[in-house]
């Protein structure tokens, strides 16, 4: 699952036919002067800014605003860019053109277990969350295509009438193929609004693409954002490169304030082990996941990043009986790490926590089970203590 | 009995390197139960035609490669399932050309990131088939005293561990691959083992749920209860619940959720396999799949922790109720062992072996090759010189400072002797022609014989024999004529007394201004003194020169010719490279080279 930003998401949609406001992503000021001396419309309409990042609640934070002409747009533009929240700093801004509209209407397409939802209500903006009963789907297995007739009712039975319902279902057909095509996860239009001329438009988007599929787009040549509400991390990015290199995975979300370390292998025993953190009250401090055998400098590389968090009081290297992924190997990555940790001055005071098995599992924890000697503070158990009972003897340590 | 994987099961698999080692894994799963190997084809394209070796216990069975799928199954009737081991990018067509290959009912793909679509696809196109399609992202299945797809269950000593030999009474289905392991593992300790257990993979939209695995166990009567490990997102832990609930069943039903973790995280953080979100209006949460299950009648321990002593306690009912009976344990001799290899034998003392060569010169079986025993580093750190290395590895021996010297004086000597002598010039005629280093340098060391720098060997030879007969000049002369002819080492093709070879003078001259003995060396000068004397070429040559010289420092003389073709060598690799940098261009003879003394042209007679 890929989130895309505003300003590609609503490129694709003109590329499958619907119609959206102009707009800009621009990332400085001296960019937007250019842009404004030879766009008119960014002259005579008026314009929303808002800032082009992977953040929620943009209107609360003041990063959207509405209503303004091309000075005003200049100075909020200005505003905007570098501005510093938190973990972020703001980048880019879009600016679209206002589009005069008397109604908003709610659409979006969503995949489900045997294909597509498509979903369409006469209520768009805001005013859907609270009629969310409104909302009317039309389930498309996949490999399939929605009729027309399938829409015709569909927008009918969603209370759309005259030439504003037949107008929605052609809407929704492009809009479908769009999702269809660009093997996108979801696709939500909030709000489709009817223009001054009569038209359709694209106000907003929300696209959710399927990372997986890149392989076969070619132009999808924008960077996929965090999902989360926040950019990601330098940590993060690196560990991202080094994923994408590599065969097997490495993963790393860093979690601000928490102070249990989690470096587990495997996709579904690190939940496992989240959990049982969560569950004892603990503070994640991250999440951290490798598997599939990866090479031990790519582990190596995830081991320090989580030996660098700040504040960290345990480090849970738990993992399950491995099928392929060789113990001896990858653990040897985290060895390397650790020991540059230390040399560092890092990990005074923290305790590590260590349960494994898998191919070449008795060697790998005797490595770990040497560490001892030189002086970390480390614990070390085989497939006979349970997958997460370092987290509860870690937890009771305090 | 078991579900899916069977002893009926025979495989063909698509794919490469992965494939094989998979492969691999499955033949020790089968050397396990005694049973033959149950991978009949490889489909790869790149290596068609070709066959990829397996080891079965002790024998090696190679396994066909064919092209496409319906290839194999032709040529292999008794396939009846295709495992996936192909990129991403082109798992979607070749799961396609094995579902629909009329011979395969069930395919299990491990490749991870297929695209949703293309998982949605295969799974329709299969359900419409009638057929199982497994996966994607999956570890694979594996039915105890049965069958094994894939690397699931891990290495042998793990396979044994978890008495995946016989079967038990647990079936196991999962999402995660490690887990799966964990829970085969949790099974053969804390109950009588598992009958299958299946990976699913954790995609969100798998190709076959947790429902119909359910149904299938449902209907193997040696399956008593079934574990399911299930993540937040989607909703597959709540069709299996719904289906568990529906009716009065046969199997027990044990569970546990994970992503308990996200109700105290941020909002929208996604962690874990791909499937393992939660939807955007809070459906599949851990929390909601848990209490579906729970209602529907199924044991939800509340941590993985306790999984372990709930299936302990489902088994305790089992057997108190009679629906599973105690399995005895193996007696030590009769659980199954790998066979061992030849290294590990000799490791633990229980084989020997007659070795097929004998050095002694040199080891590099450690982190740096040994010469005589020394290290090199600590040769070098200790100031030794190539000479040196010469002496260990031909003479076994450190030769000293100063037989070093002479040596490293030979050998500069007779690094080269110019374009035109035969082994530079074959060089050189064999670079214009295009010809790669080793081989234009071999072609030039071919000179090397009883002509041209082949005649060290030769010359230290005889006047060894000399020396150890106590020969007088003539005497030696006189047997030389006599047995063999000519002496080698003595006579130059242009050289003469009138025009000496330098490098004689040169070499003489140092060797004896050191207080050394040198019998051969005086014995050869007094040779030349005489032969000399007869015809002014025949001079002591720098071959027969090295030679008295390497005889008098102690070098066996089977080694002699060595240090001209040590010499020469970098003389014959420089005349390569000066060539390729001047990029020289196929070189032939002229024809007033060449004295044509054939026939002149004539008319060909008639054939009789």
């Amino acid at each position: 699952m890929a989130k895309v930003l505003e300003g590609p998401g609503m490129g694709l949609l003109r590329k499958w036919g619907i119609s959206t406001p102009n707009y800009v992503v621009v990332t400085s000021s001296e960019e937007f002067d250019q842009l404004s001396q030879v766009n008119d419309w960014l002259q005579k309409s008026k314009l929303v800014v808002k800032a082009h990042e992977a953040l929620g609640s943009r209107f609360k934070l003041g990063l959207v605003k509405v209503g303004l002409d091309l000075t005003a747009a200049k100075a909020a533009v200005r505003e905007m860019l570098g501005k510093k929240l938190e973990t972020l700093t703001i980048r880019e801004v879009i600016v679209s053109e206002a589009v005069d509209h008397k109604e908003e209407f709610y659409a979006s397409a969503k995949s489900t277990r045997d294909g597509v939802d498509l979903m369409v209500a006469t209520c768009g903006g805001i005013e859907v969350e609270s009629n969310w009963d409104k909302v009317k789907h039309l389930s498309i297995e996949i490999g399939e295509a929605p009729t027309d007739s399938a829409l015709s009712s569909l927008v009918k039975d969603a209370g759309f009438s005259g030439e504003t319902a037949a107008k929605m279902a052609e809407f929704l057909k492009k809009m479908f193929t769009c999702f269809d095509n660009e093997d996108a996860q979801y696709v939500e239009v909030n709000p489709v609004v009817l223009s001054g001329k009569g038209e359709l438009v694209a106000l907003d988007a929300v696209t959710l693409l399927d990372g997986d599929a890149k392989f076969r787009h070619k132009d999808w040549t924008f960077p996929f954002a965090a999902e989360f509400g926040r950019a990601y991390t330098k940590n993060e990015e690196e560990v991202m490169a080094v994923d994408a290199k590599v065969k097997g995975s490495v993963k790393l979300i860093e979690i601000p304030g928490g102070n249990i370390a989690m470096l587990p292998a495997g996709g579904g025993a690190s939940v496992y082990y989240s959990d049982a953190v969560v569950a004892r009250g603990g503070k994640l401090a991250n999440y951290a996941e490798y598997s599939g055998d990866p090479p031990d400098w790519a582990v190596e590389v995830l081991t320090e990043k989580v030996c660098s968090l700040p504040g960290i009081k345990h480090i849970i290297v738990g993992g399950a009986i491995a099928n392929f992924t060789d113990v001896k190997k990858t653990f040897g990555g985290i060895i390397n790490a650790f020991r540059k940790a230390k040399n560092e001055g890092k990990l005074q005071g923290v305790k590590i926590w260590v349960r494994r098995g898998g191919p070449n599992e008795l060697q790998g924890l005797a490595a770990m089970r040497a560490l001892q000697d030189e002086g970390f503070d480390i614990h070390v158990f085989d497939r006979k203590t349970p997958l997460t009972d370092i987290v509860d003897m870690a937890m009771a340590t305090k | 009995m078991s579900i899916l994987a069977t002893k009926d099961t025979h495989v063909v698999i698509q794919g490469g390197l992965a494939g094989v080692n998979a492969a691999r894994r499955m033949a020790e799963f089968r050397y396990m139960i005694k049973q033959p190997l149950n991978v009949s084809a490889f489909v790869y394209p790149p290596d068609a035609g070709k066959t990829n070796e397996i080891i079965c216990g002790t024998e090696l069975v190679m396994i066909p490669i064919y092209k496409t799928v319906e290839e194999a199954t032709a040529n292999h009737p008794e396939i009846n399932t295709s495992l996936v081991y192909i990129g991403a990018d082109r798992a979607y067509a070749g799961t396609m050309e094995a579902l629909n290959d009329p011979h395969i009912k069930t395919v299990s793909m491990i490749t991870e990131g297929v695209p949703e679509k293309d998982s949605k696809l295969l799974g329709k196109h299969a359900r419409k088939l009638g057929k199982t399609f497994n996966g994607p992202s999956s570890i694979g299945v594996v039915s105890a005293g049965e069958c094994r797809l894939g690397v699931i269950g891990g290495a042998f000593d793990n396979l044994v561990a978890c008495k995946l030999y016989r079967p038990g009474s647990f079936g196991v289905i999962t999402k995660s691959g490690g887990l799966s392991n964990e829970i085969i593992w949790i099974c053969s300790q804390f109950a009588d083992g598992i009958t299958t257990a299946i990976g699913i993979g954790g995609d969100a939209y798998p190709g076959t749920d947790y429902v119909s695995y359910l149904e299938m166990f449902e209907n193997d009567q040696q399956t008593k209860a079934v574990v399911i490990v299930g993540e937040m997102g989607g909703d597959l832990e709540e069709r299996a619940a719904e289906w568990y609930g529906a009716k009065k069943r046969r199997i027990k039903l044990l569970a546990v959720v994970s992503g308990f973790c996200q109700e105290s995280l941020p909002k929208g953080m996604k962690f874990g396999h791909a499937g393992a979100k939660e939807g955007l209006k809070g459906e599949g949460s851990a929390r909601a799949k848990s209490e579906a299950l729970k209602k529907s009648g199924a044991i939800v321990p509340d941590t993985f922790g306790a999984l372990g002593p709930a299936i302990k306690a489902t088994h305790e009912e089992l057997l108190k109720s009679g629906q599973a009976k105690p399995i005895p344990d193996l007696a030590p001799a009769d659980v199954p062992k790998l066979p061992k290899t030849v290294q590990e034998s000799m490791k633990s003392g229980e084989v020997l072996v007659t070795p097929l060569i004998k050095s002694t010169i040199s080891d590099d079986r450690g982190d740096e090759p040994l010469y005589q025993g020394y290290p090199a580093s600590e040769l070098i750190n200790s100031g030794y010189d190539i000479p040196h290395i010469i002496g260990l590895l031909w003479d076994n021996r450190l030769v000293s400072k100063q037989e070093a010297e002479i040596i490293k004086r030979i050998i500069m000597l007779s690094a080269d002797h110019g374009p035109c002598v035969s082994g530079a010039l074959t060089t050189i005629i064999a670079a214009c022609a295009g010809i790669g280093l080793s081989q234009a340098v071999a072609a030039g060391m071919i000179m090397i014989g009883p002509r041209f720098g082949g005649a060290v060997t030769d010359a230290g030879k005889w006047f060894k024999y000399a020396i150890d007969n106590k020969l007088s000049v003539d005497d030696f002369l006189s047997y030389m004529k006599k047995n063999v002819g000519p002496v080698p080492g003595i006579g130059h093709r242009v050289k003469s007394l009138r025009n000496p070879d330098k490098r004689v003078k040169e070499l003489v001259g140092y060797v004896k201004s050191l207080n050394m003995a040198t019998p051969h060396l005086d014995f050869a000068l007094e040779v030349e003194k005489i032969t000399a004397a007869k015809k002014d070429n025949l001079i002591l040559n720098v071959d027969g020169t090295m030679a008295a010289v390497l005889v008098d420092i102690g070098f066996p003389v089977d080694s002699l010719n060595g240090f001209f073709i040590l010499s020469r060598t970098i003389g014959m690799i420089g005349h390569w490279t000066d060539q390729k940098r001047q990029g020289s261009r196929l070189i032939r003879l002229f024809d007033y080279l060449v004295n044509y003394a054939s026939p002149k042209r004539r008319d060909v007679p008639p054939l009789k």
